[in-house]
């Protein structure tokens, strides 16, 4: 049971800033998830407050208690890695005790807490197994258990599901929640995959580049991006991106295909702006289904479908043949619609399309922050009172 | 073609033309052949020396002198109980044995730490520092024989200080030994260190080790095989040691003196007693011969337990 504070936190390796001046609060009994593409720093985070890697500058602190200089052992933490990191020459009891060994307890104590661990992630009876004899997720549990045994303050979980087939990975998803449900412990938790991230946390905290870009809970990441980057990272498939400039009428992409109407006084843009629209691609709805506040049509061409079965992903191009650009399809006028599998659609065909105005969202260019989140009622963020201020603020300093 | 099969069918064939035959068509079979050629050759040179001193040490140590040759000359297998009665042999070869021990403790111990330091760790100069210690390796220990054997001996001071007394003490063989054994113990264990993963030490680290720690309780351990061959090196390395053992210690058991030189005391001033000689050497190998059978095994365990799948 304890917070955990990082304070002004850097880190370099060499003219490398991998961590830029990080300030990050976890609450008590949190259940906080690191999120962030390869390189973003998620890792380095996490291995600061093991106590693996120390900062360049600034400070960590664990339940009060500021433990920047000290060795992981001292910490009251326990970790479970990627790679599972069993000791390969000791068997499952001796795997999971050998903490409790380096800390000299009794031995019916340890075996107690053995049992118990044992019990909770389902390996009775297999502590005198070796690590090589068990199957995958068999020697994550052990891992699983090795952390829980010593009952510690924080867990630490760097990629613990990466290297489990996608199965296995649903299942330990869903028993690491129940794990966290009965421990109630603060859990912090690295993840490059999503849905971890979304399905499992009390919060997510979005790095990119060595930054915090937002730190909230699932849905409001998803619904509220504080910022261009969590919207297109949050969400599978990735929100749709249009660049252009705010007009006295409301939105024109440079594309010339997209027009979105409103005034731009009423959320606090001015005209000239230059803006992003994003829009996720279930806001984007054929113009024949459209129903309440929606843009004007979009015409568009589809160009590949993906039936997933519970729904299609629609491929939208806004010329006939465009060639997409692989590295930015957003910029070439791709658009991304997902539709209900009852959908009748062919490939190549025209199509007019509309988007969900409540659900539209608009990003600075220069800043890249959230300027607004619906730009009609009922708007799912209230753009006065903002729930973003950093956001904001920082967006209103720009008009 | 059908003019070879009737030239084969004509001509008559000795054992030794029909395996070559057979052995063009499949040639295989000269590879084996090959095979059981060096093996047999590699064999014969390194075990027929021991099997002759064998038949030295059997024969009558009076008739020695005449000449032995595949058999011994006569039979007196009197001298493996001889060498014991002459001199303590037993003491020269605890000397040499502790000579052989306490250097590869320690030169496995400080290996270690350096093969640590070097395999897993990232500093300034590791490089360098690595190829220093190639390049003293390469030094010829024989040329710094005489300031070594004035320190040791209390002729000159280091530093302004006159170390303690360490001729014909054992720290005073093992600490030149390990000096010049330490580079290739060093080389293997930086090997091994390094390709334990990362996370198995950082586990440790967080399950409540110090970084010393996890060192000896998880990467060593699971280095077995490393450490196995390093220790095996040193240790048959220096029992095997003849100059600085030699000429450090003094003549007598009680003077530390290593196996060679109470194999050099069945030499006297009137006679040489050769299977004497040949008899103590073959008991001499007897303790690095079941070092390496014994370690043999903890390697082959070490190395079919291989449970880094991670």
């Amino acid at each position: 049971m304890a917070t955990i504070s990082l304070r002004n936190i850097r880190k370099e390796y060499g003219s490398n800033v991998a961590i830029e001046n990080m300030d990050l609060d976890i609450r008590d009994g949190e259940f906080v998830t690191l999120v962030g593409p390869s390189g973003c720093g998620k890792s380095t985070t996490i291995e600061m407050i093991a106590g693996l890697t120390k900062p360049t500058s600034g400070t960590v602190e664990i339940g009060d208690r500021d433990v920047t200089n000290l060795p992981p052992k001292d910490r009251g933490i326990a970790m479970v890695f990627q790679n599972i990191a069993l000791f390969p020459h000791k068997d499952v009891y001796d795997n999971i005790s050998f903490g409790l060994q380096l800390r000299n307890f009794e031995k019916e104590e340890m075996d107690r807490r053995v049992e118990e661990a044992a019990d909770t992630v389902q390996l009775t009876g297999m502590l005198d197994r070796m690590p090589t004899e068990m199957s995958g997720g068999q020697r994550q549990r052990v891992a699983i258990a090795r952390a829980i045994v010593r009952e510690p303050d924080v867990f630490l979980m760097d990629e613990p599901l990466a290297n489990l087939d996608a199965e296995l990975r649903v299942h330990m998803r869903t028993q690491l929640q129940r794990l966290h449900n009965k421990l109630d412990t603060t859990i912090v938790y690295v993840t490059h995959d999503q849905a971890q991230a979304m399905t499992m946390s009390d919060r997510v905290a979005v790095l990119d580049g060595g930054k915090l870009k937002q730190i909230d809970p699932p849905l409001e990441c998803y619904h509220e991006p504080a910022n261009r980057f969590v919207a297109g990272f949050i969400g599978s498939p990735a929100m749709n991106f249009m660049t252009g400039e705010i007009t006295p009428n409301g939105f024109s992409s440079e594309s010339g295909y997209v027009d979105v109407e409103f005034d731009p006084s009423e959320i606090g843009v001015s005209p000239g702006q230059e803006v992003t629209l994003g829009v996720r691609p279930e806001h984007v709805i054929p113009a024949e289904n459209a129903t309440g506040e929606v843009t004007a049509p979009v015409e568009t061409y589809t160009d590949v479908t993906e039936p997933m079965g519970d729904e299609i992903f629609v491929y939208l191009v806004t010329s006939r043949g465009a060639t997409v650009d692989m590295e930015d399809p957003s910029a070439s006028g791709q658009i991304l619609m997902s539709v209900g599998p009852e959908t009748p659609l062919e490939t190549d065909e025209a199509l007019s399309v509309v988007f969900d105005k409540t659900s539209l969202h608009l990003f600075d260019n220069q800043t890249e922050n959230a300027l607004v989140h619906g730009l009609a009622e009922p708007s799912r963020v209230d753009a006065a009172t903002g729930a973003q201020p950093g956001a904001d603020a920082e967006a209103e300093s720009d008009d | 073609m059908s003019r070879q099969q009737a030239d084969a069918a004509d001509t008559p064939r000795g054992p030794f033309t029909s395996w070559v035959d057979s052995a063009i068509e499949n040639p295989k079979k000269v590879y084996r052949a090959m095979f059981f050629v060096v093996v047999i050759f590699f064999l014969f040179t390194t075990l027929f020396p021991i099997y002759w001193l064998l038949m030295i040490a059997l024969s009558d140590s009076n008739r020695v002198s005449e000449g032995v040759g595949l058999l011994p000359v006569g039979f007196d297998p009197s001298s493996f109980v001889e060498i014991f009665q002459q001199i303590p042999l037993h003491l020269y070869l605890f000397n040499s044995f502790v000579f052989a021990a306490l250097t590869t403790v320690f030169v496995l111990v400080v290996a270690s730490l350096a093969g640590y330091a070097f395999g897993r760790l990232e500093f300034r100069g590791k490089r360098t520092l690595l190829l220093t210690v190639l390049i003293i390796s390469f030094f010829p220990p024989a040329s710094f024989f005489i300031p070594l054997f004035q320190l040791f001996s209390q002729q000159i001071a280091f530093l302004g200080l006159t170390p303690p007394e360490l001729y014909s003490t054992p720290p005073g063989v093992v600490i030149p030994l390990s000096a010049i054994f330490m580079p290739l113990a060093i080389f293997i264990l930086t090997t091994f260190y390094s390709q334990i993963p990362d996370g198995l030490e950082d586990a440790a680290r967080i399950e409540g080790t110090t970084r010393l720690g996890a060192l000896f309780r998880v990467i060593v351990p699971l280095s077995a095989p490393g450490v196995a061959t390093a220790g095996i090196l040193t240790f048959i390395a220096v029992y095997n040691e003849f100059f600085f053992s030699f000429l450090l210690t003094g003549t007598a058991a009680q003077d530390w003196a290593p196996i060679v030189d109470g194999i050099i005391s069945y030499q006297s001033q009137f006679q040489v007693r050769y299977d004497l000689m040949a008899a103590a050497s073959i008991v001499a190998v007897v303790p690095v011969a079941i070092l390496v059978v014994v370690a043999q095994e903890k390697i082959v365990s070490g190395l079919t337990s291989g449970a880094l799948k991670e």
